[in-house]
């Protein structure tokens, strides 16, 4: 499994050298790549369907427990295959769809990386392993919403689904933290197999919060629901597989692989329910009011989401397999009216509803597919839908609240159903839409194979999907004997009862929906407390904000950055010198005095009297020299101490610090004092605060000498070990080595960054 | 600064101090002295050429190779070909010659090569260790000694890293200084 993911990173890497060397036709082995992964991921089929979990392990970093490590069940197949067979398709569709492109090779890079990162997400057992998947999915969903860079609305809505579902991430990533240290497991099964201990930790609840937001703004979840539609900036193949198909149903996978973790206390249930049917309802409330085809797909996908998470908080046998087989048609037949829509895009050049007229006749393949798919989405017998919403309307059966969500958004899919598989393509209208150009052959096959897969699954539902959907049924129940036998027919119940009505009510609705349209505008102002706008105002007011902050910590003058650092020097210093309260004894060391010899006083009153002369000129050559003075007298007592190497670094330092002041002095402006009185003593409180603490900790290190092994060890292997015999020496080139290699590492940066500075000229606008 | 007995002198006692930055590399293992030290020397050396004479003539004179070539004519024989060719390259003997014949190079040392150059033997010598199975950075010394400088290790390599980072680094910023 790690190795199929790796072809598919290399592929995504090959992606732009291939376009660049064979043009358009890269779309060959992009296609035939992911049908590879597919036939790979079919060689699954037979041990799943026994109930076998496959297991591959690598070692990545075991003292974290992150490794690579994945695992195939029922529920991680089902996905992979849908994300495989759907990318092939996708690819496909996107070449004629991006087809005079430049970027085209760009374009499948993104989405190869895309499907890679997608189908490690769906296979990994490893939580880390997962949750890098994850955000790679984000980023490469990112990167495709802002594919056409030249447009704001895509820039902007990239920007937003990133920061939405990245902060997401952060969240799921501290969740799946907290699980792991309340069960001591890094991976799925063994979390699964830990759950008590996970439901009684006291992490239980924070957990649960900080996984279901991760969740939650990936699935497009109320309160985060509002980043899909703004998604629908990217181009149509991009949404198709992106965000209707795959990507928002990681979220929807995630949940249900940690349902055998989580389920249990009602919190979970609960929380999952609620905003499940919220945004079930809200999905399908919005998408009636919208002319927009894409913008319709959009919100009912949303409501198609909200219905799988209520159906997972309900988590009963039968409403799991319910959402299972509902997941499985809606990724058909929205992908196919996706790939439709986009289809009609590029045929016509709109999306708008009254603008389309009557275009059956001209593109009569994709009104084919996107009758078939429609059928399918109202829940006509006998397409796949059917089976979804029948076992839909039966596990709900029970309640009636959750009953009546479903009801809502099932009205609203046969109204929608009707709107692209009827209104569009094949009510007869005296003002048929013109064509721009015939859709060809790359864009009407991936959706006419799609549509009739959901017919043939349909038909077949008995016997094709029904094996691989009880083992994945099975993987979110974490019960080995959970059954799930579908039939097409289940003979005259009150559920039939339940789809006809939903069918008859959905047509009234279509009915009345031109009066709808002419309505919506009197929603307006509610829009404006919605999380769209609020998203929007906090980001503006972020930027800001912190646009503020960082003009008031970085005021450009050097003096504040060295006040700051030696504010915060002293504080740590102040701290710790509290915490640990190692007094210190003077007046037995008072003898010590007696031993200063005369030229150590001389050099001492040179250093005084340069300093008080330093604080009275105004002259800046004056200054330099004064402290190039000290800087001397301070190799001079290195001297006097022994400490020949550090000497002449001090000498050479100074040396070359005054020559580069002299370098520089002539553009300096002249000195004058601009700081007011008190901002002086202020300046002398703080230098007199540093030195006295530096002299303070000096004295107590020599009071608290450690006697140390570690001064012998290093005389005496300097010569033995190391061939040399100046210590100092050999500890910066070889026993700390390693230290040295990082201080002339940030030499080198410093350097850089200087030369940047210098170069920088601010006032001629000119660049680094 | 620009007297002429201090640009005079300059001229001669850069190379002495290159010379001396050299020794203090190589001594620094046993005696005061170090790659930093000798790296700071060195570029002194330089720091008083630039005062004395200006950023553009140092890097004329000590950063910049200016290599003249010409292809051999057919009546000229092999030997005076070349004894032509290093006439040019040395005494820049170019002007007898027809100077639209001759081609030339010219090849620059900049001070941010150096360091790159500097980090990257650093690096280097650390590798060594790695590919002999022990930890980064542990050194390898040769058998036997050389004359003058004394033994050769990886720790030498390492502090002749150092030498360069440290030279090309107070080069490229008295350079960028001094320019304008």
């Amino acid at each position: 499994m790690f190795y199929a993911l790796l072809i598919g990173i290399l592929a995504a890497a090959a992606a732009p050298l291939l376009f660049r060397a064979i043009g358009r036709r890269v779309v060959v082995p992009m296609v035939l790549i992911a049908l590879l992964l597919f036939v790979y991921y079919c060689t699954f089929l037979p041990q799943v369907l026994q109930g076998q979990n496959l297991v591959e392990q690598y070692s990545w970093v075991p003292e974290l427990g992150i490794n690579l490590q994945f695992r195939m069940d029922g529920l991680s197949l089902l996905f992979a295959l849908l994300i495989s067979f759907f990318g092939a398709l996708v690819m496909l569709y996107a070449s004629g769809y991006l087809h005079n492109d430049r970027l085209l090779g760009r374009f499948y890079l993104y989405l190869t990386l895309f499907m890679t990162a997608m189908l490690g997400l769906v296979t990994s057992d490893n939580i880390f392993c997962l949750f890098i998947s994850w955000e790679l999915t984000s980023i490469s969903s990112y990167l495709l919403i802002g594919f056409k860079q030249a447009d704001k609305n895509a820039r902007t809505a990239a920007w937003q689904a990133l920061l939405v579902t990245g902060l997401g991430g952060l969240a799921l990533m501290a969740g799946l933290i907290l699980i792991s240290i309340s069960a001591d497991s890094y991976t799925f099964s063994g979390l699964t197999e830990q759950r008590q201990l996970v439901q009684q930790h006291i992490f239980y609840l924070p957990a649960v919060i900080l996984v279901l937001v991760g969740c939650f703004t990936k699935s497009a979840q109320f309160p985060f629901h509002f980043w899909l539609p703004n998604a629908m900036a990217a181009p149509t193949p991009v949404s198709a597989y992106l965000h209707s198909a795959t990507m928002v149903k990681a979220g929807i996978y995630l949940l249900a692989r940690l349902n055998p973790v989580l389920a249990g206390p009602d919190v979970w249930h609960y929380a999952l329910m609620a905003a499940g049917g919220i945004t079930a309802v809200l999905g399908a409330v919005l998408a009636l009011q919208h002319t927009d085809l894409k913008a319709i797909l959009a919100y009912t996908t949303i409501s198609a989401l909200g219905l799988l998470v209520t159906m997972l908080g309900l988590g009963s046998e039968y409403a799991v397999k319910a959402m299972l087989v509902f997941l499985l048609a809606h990724a058909l037949y929205k992908g196919t009216l996706f790939l439709v829509t986009g289809c009609i895009d590029h045929s016509t050049g709109t999306r708008d509803l009254q603008k389309l007229h009557h275009l059956g006749p001209g593109m009569k393949y994709n009104g084919w597919a996107a009758s078939l798919a429609a059928l399918s989405m109202a829940g006509v017998f006998p397409f796949i839908g059917f089976v979804g919403k029948e076992l839909l309307y039966e596990s709900t059966l029970e309640s009636l609240l959750l009953l009546a969500v479903n009801f809502i958004a099932g009205v609203a899919f046969v109204a929608v159903a009707i709107i692209i598989g009827f209104r569009v393509f094949w009510r007869k209208a005296t003002d048929k839409t013109q064509l721009q150009h015939k859709a060809g052959f790359k864009l009407y096959f991936p959706p006419l194979v799609l549509a009739g897969i959901g017919l043939l699954l349909g038909v077949l539902v008995s016997s094709v999907p029904s094996p691989l959907l009880q083992q994945g049924a099975r993987a979110v129940l974490a019960d080995e004997t959970a059954k799930l036998k579908l039939s097409l027919w289940h003979g005259f119940t009150p559920v039939l009862g339940l789809s006809v009505l939903t069918i008859i009510a959905g047509m009234l609705v279509y009915s009345f929906l031109p009066a709808i349209h002419t309505r919506v505008t009197a929603l307006q102002p509610v829009y404006k407390y919605g999380p769209n706008a609020v998203y929007h105002k906090l980001f503006e007011q972020f930027l800001v904000k912190a646009k503020a902050f960082i003009l008031w910590l970085q005021d450009g003058y050097l003096r504040s950055y060295v006040m700051y650092i030696m504010l915060f020097f002293c504080g740590l210093l102040l701290f710790t010198l509290q915490r640990d309260t190692p007094g210190i004894n003077i007046t037995d060391r008072i003898y010590q005095l007696q031993e200063v010899r005369l030229y150590e006083l001389v050099v001492l009153f040179l250093v005084i009297a340069a300093l008080v002369y330093l604080l009275g000129t105004r002259s800046r050559l004056t200054s330099i020299v004064v402290m190039g003075l000290i800087g001397y007298s301070a190799a001079l007592f290195y001297i006097l101490f022994g400490a020949p190497d550090v000497a002449i670094t001090q000498f050479l330092i100074e040396t070359l610090t005054v020559v580069i002041f002299v370098l520089l002095l002539h553009k300096l402006p002249a000195f004058t004092y601009l700081s007011h009185q008190f901002k002086k003593y202020k300046f002398i409180a703080i230098s007199v605060l540093f030195g006295s603490l530096m002299t303070y900790v000096m004295l107590l290190v020599q009071q608290q000498a450690i006697p140390s092994e570690l001064k012998k060890y290093y005389g005496k292997m300097s010569y033995m070990e190391a061939h040399g015999r100046n210590i100092v020496n050999v500890i910066l080139v070889d026993f700390r080595g390693l230290d040295t290699l990082g201080e002339i590492t940030v030499l080198a940066v410093a350097a850089l960054g200087i030369f940047s500075l210098l170069r920088l000229n601010p006032e001629k606008g000119g660049k680094p | 600064m620009r007297t002429i007995i201090f640009a005079t002198a300059i001229r001669y006692l850069t190379p002495v101090f290159l010379l001396f930055s050299v020794y203090i590399l190589f001594r620094g293992h046993n005696h005061p002295g170090g790659g930093f030290i000798g790296g700071l020397i060195g570029s002194i050396a330089f720091v008083f050429h630039v005062l004395a004479h200006g950023s553009e003539r140092t890097v004329n004179t000590y950063f910049q190779l200016t290599v003249f070539h010409q292809n051999r004519q057919e009546n000229h024989s092999r030997t005076k070909y070349v004894w032509d060719l290093v006439g040019a390259n040395t005494w820049k003997r170019i002007q007898p010659f027809k100077s639209a014949s001759w081609q030339f190079y010219i090849l620059r040392v900049r001070p941010a090569y150096m360091m790159a150059t500097g980090l990257f033997i650093a690096v280097t010598s650390g590798v060594v260790g790695l590919l002999r199975g022990q930890s980064f950075m542990a050194a390898w010394w040769m058998e036997g000694e050389i004359p003058i400088i004394g033994a050769i290790g990886t720790p030498i390599l390492f502090d002749t890293g150092v030498y360069l980072l440290v030279l090309g680094m107070v080069l490229k910023l008295v350079f960028t200084m001094s320019k304008e």
